[in-house]
């Protein structure tokens, strides 16, 4: 890795602080535009590296995407990481720390509790979404489908079922399709 | 801010730890599904609707969903610093774990049967949002107004794939008029 100059550490800091600020509905709506900067804007990253970091994001725990913390690293090392990571969490982090103080202070009132439960079905109904548009995307095809649909039975006949068996029996499975095809 | 709970507040320490262990154990994305399985389920440090609607709420606020979810759990936990504690606790994990990979990774370039179980490992990791959606919903007790409102965003964002932030500030009056003549049931 190449020792980061400060010009790129203030380039990683202006393209993902934004970002930060763009990304309603989680990390996945900005991910176009990661690419974008990284590939056409900053030649940070080639189209082959940019998908090659993106699986690996995925591969690794931790919230939606490290993709920012992976491609900081790329460009300028460990101090690269440290701020593309800062830049893309930190702005939506302090955002929803005011609002929730401001939250805390209409608790009790008739609005605060309509809201809160006016707004659970539709939350719930986005976590459904969530999950049906990445399985759409999916190149995989009707295996992903049958695999997600087996898991949610799973976890909700068994919640105190620990998933990350269910993930290793996932890798293992497509990984002997794959090798069977 | 003071913590919201009448309960006293969860200990730092304790704070930092459950979320260091999300954050290394929460595979795939979907953090938020993680976050459901240890707060709610197994440590039970907030309840089904509260989870949601902190989660609703920060579908107003841009930003990743565990993200939001950690800050907003860690503050009603142990206010300002139970937050600070829960995000760092939650990053940090996967930041080292991140560059490892991306380290071994370096050398390792295109490869098929990889990308598959990659595939294996998210169908998983959807099993566990679905199961999130469903069961908080169950919990939450929404009534057939609800039920409708739920299938109704699924419909729009799932299925006609239509961009969810309109589809949102349609649905969510709604929800919140229709919540505000119900007589409660909890």
């Amino acid at each position: 890795m190449s020792e980061g100059s400060g010009g790129a550490l203030i380039a990683l800091g202006l393209v993902f602080a934004p970002l930060s600020l763009l990304s309603f509905g989680g990390g996945n709506a900005v991910i176009a535009d990661i690419a974008q900067q990284s590939i056409a804007v900053y030649h940070w990253t080639s189209e082959r590296e940019f998908a090659d970091l993106f699986a690996l994001s995925r591969a690794a725990p931790g919230p939606g995407s490290m993709l920012a913390t992976l491609i900081g690293w790329k460009v300028a090392g460990f101090s690269g990481a440290l701020v593309a990571t800062t830049a893309y969490y930190l702005p939506s982090a302090l955002l929803v720390f005011g609002a929730a103080r401001l939250w805390g202070r209409w608790r009790g009132s008739v609005w605060h509790s309509a809201i809160e439960r006016g707004l659970a079905p539709i939350a719930a109904g986005l976590f459904l979404s969530g999950g049906i548009v990445v399985l759409r995307a999916s190149p995989s095809g009707w295996p992903v489908w049958a695999a997600a649909i087996v898991t949610t039975a799973a976890l909700l006949r068994w919640p105190q079922l620990h998933p990350v068996p269910l993930l290793l029996a996932g890798a293992a499975l497509f990984g002997l399709l794959a090798l069977s095809q | 801010m003071a913590p919201l709970r009448s309960a006293p507040a969860i200990a730092l320490p304790r704070i930092f730890l459950a979320f260091v262990r999300v954050g290394c154990t929460s595979f795939g994305g979907g953090t938020a599904g993680w976050l459901h399985r240890d707060m709610v389920l197994k440590r039970r440090w907030l309840d089904d609707a509260t989870f949601l609607s902190d989660f609703a709420l920060g579908q107003a606020i841009p930003g990743s969903n565990g993200i939001k979810l950690t800050v907003q759990i860690g503050q009603r936990l142990h206010g300002a610093a139970g937050a600070v504690v829960a995000l760092v606790g939650l990053l940090a994990g996967p930041f080292a774990i991140v560059l490892a990979i991306g380290a071994a990774y370096a050398g390792f370039g295109e490869n098929r049967i990889l990308h598959q179980m990659l595939d294996g490992v998210a169908a998983a990791v959807i099993g566990l949002t679905f199961a999130t959606g469903l069961h908080s919903m169950a919990h939450s007790r929404p009534g057939l107004a609800g039920l409708t409102l739920a299938a109704a965003t699924v419909l729009c964002v799932g299925i006609l794939r239509w961009p969810m932030l309109p589809v949102v500030a349609v649905l969510a009056p709604l929800g919140i008029g229709l919540a505000l003549v119900e007589p409660r049931r909890r």
